[in-house]
């Protein structure tokens, strides 16, 4: 999984989420599982459009919770292939610039 | 509320209206056996009061080419809910036609802010307690501990909001309890997560553990995304406007000393 710090991540489409108590409650309607975010994990969620790197996020991450960069990118790219690997989120396809 | 209607206008057809948690059925059948059994087994439920849905039981119907807005398949019987007609096909009898029901009714209910729980609703003091947990959590037990004639339903709760307010209906769906439920409703008092224990203790639930504690007890069969964010809706507003409480109980009826008025 590609969670190179120049890469946009999205949310996938397919899922159903809601912020409750500071918390994310996510389903995924095709099996039925449901994940929980904490409150980090929330945090880079609400943030992640479709259009944000993982350095994006971090620095996000960082300004907000008041922590290092480094600490920020790590948690970040460590929270975003948790959550791509449950399929929560993905990369979006780098554009080709045809000659 | 009215005896089950049998109507000969269309062809051989019979049809019997029902009442769930205020969603107003129709099931139009030409099997006399199924007809019977389900007049019976929903008796309890039975009201032409409301202009109902109808739901034709074992009709044909549009091909596959016509896509419904919701569909789903168990144990041979096919549920395809189309715009202006609802369908129920390959249903052999009272049983396949309960499952049917339940899952129709999941989908149903997100235009009327409600929900199916894996739960038994009793009521004391004219308010609902709900009692939720999965197969053996205790609400067969919960039911059997309680007053004849206070028991909704032992196994699947109906929840709506209505004006504001969250009511508890009964079902016809019932488990170990074996009663028919009772087609009534009450303003819910709290939500309970059945939790057994050598001592009765009662915890209070903040809105997220409460979403938590009703995500895995929800009845919901739904595949779309749309339909999803629908429930998580409904579901967040109950936890945000429904007290919830994690229940360690005894299996006896020393448990209500503890809930809370």
């Amino acid at each position: 999984m590609n969670t190179a710090a120049a890469v946009s991540w999205q949310k996938n489409p397919a899922l159903a989420w809601r912020e409750i108590d500071d918390e994310t409650v996510i389903i995924s309607p095709n099996d039925s599982v449901m994940h929980e975010l904490n409150e980090t994990g929330s945090f880079l969620w609400k943030n992640i459009d479709g259009k944000k790197s993982a350095a994006e996020l971090a620095e996000l991450l960082a300004e907000t919770y008041d922590v290092s960069a480094d600490v920020a990118l790590s948690d970040t790219q460590a929270l975003l292939e948790e959550m791509s690997s449950r399929k929560l989120v993905m990369t979006i396809p780098e554009r080709r610039v045809s000659s | 509320m009215n005896a089950p209607l049998a109507n000969p206008g269309h062809g051989s057809r019979q049809q019997f209206e029902l009442s769930i948690g205020s969603v107003p059925l129709r099931l139009q059948m030409s099997d006399g056996q199924l007809f019977r059994a389900a007049a019976e087994r929903y008796s309890a439920f039975s009201d032409s009061t409301a202009r109902p849905v109808t739901i034709a039981l074992n009709d044909g119907g549009p091909g596959k080419s016509v896509l419904p807005e919701f569909g789903y398949e168990f144990g041979g019987a096919v549920l395809r809910a189309f715009a202006n007609e609802i369908r129920f096909d390959g249903v052999e009898n009272q049983y396949a036609l309960d499952s049917m029901l339940r899952v129709f009714l999941t989908w149903k209910l997100l235009n009327h802010n409600g929900f199916l729980l894996h739960a038994a609703t009793i009521v004391r003091n004219r308010k609902a307690y709900i009692f939720t947990g999965r197969s053996g959590a205790g609400k067969s037990t919960v039911a059997s501990l309680s007053p004849e004639g206070s028991v909704l339903t032992d196994e699947i709760s109906l929840l709506r909001r209505e004006n504001g307010v969250w009511r508890a209906y009964g079902t016809p769906f019932w488990g170990e309890f074996r009663a028919a439920g009772s087609n009534t409703s009450a303003p819910v008092a709290g939500i309970f997560r059945l939790l057994q224990a050598a001592e009765n203790r009662v915890e209070a639930l903040r809105p997220a553990a409460i979403l938590r504690a009703l995500l895995p007890n929800v009845l919901f069969f739904s595949t779309a995304a749309e339909a999803n964010r629908r429930l998580l809706d409904i579901l967040s507003q109950a936890a945000l406007e429904v007290s919830g409480y994690n229940l360690a109980f005894r299996k006896n009826a020393s448990f209500w000393e503890v809930l809370p008025a």
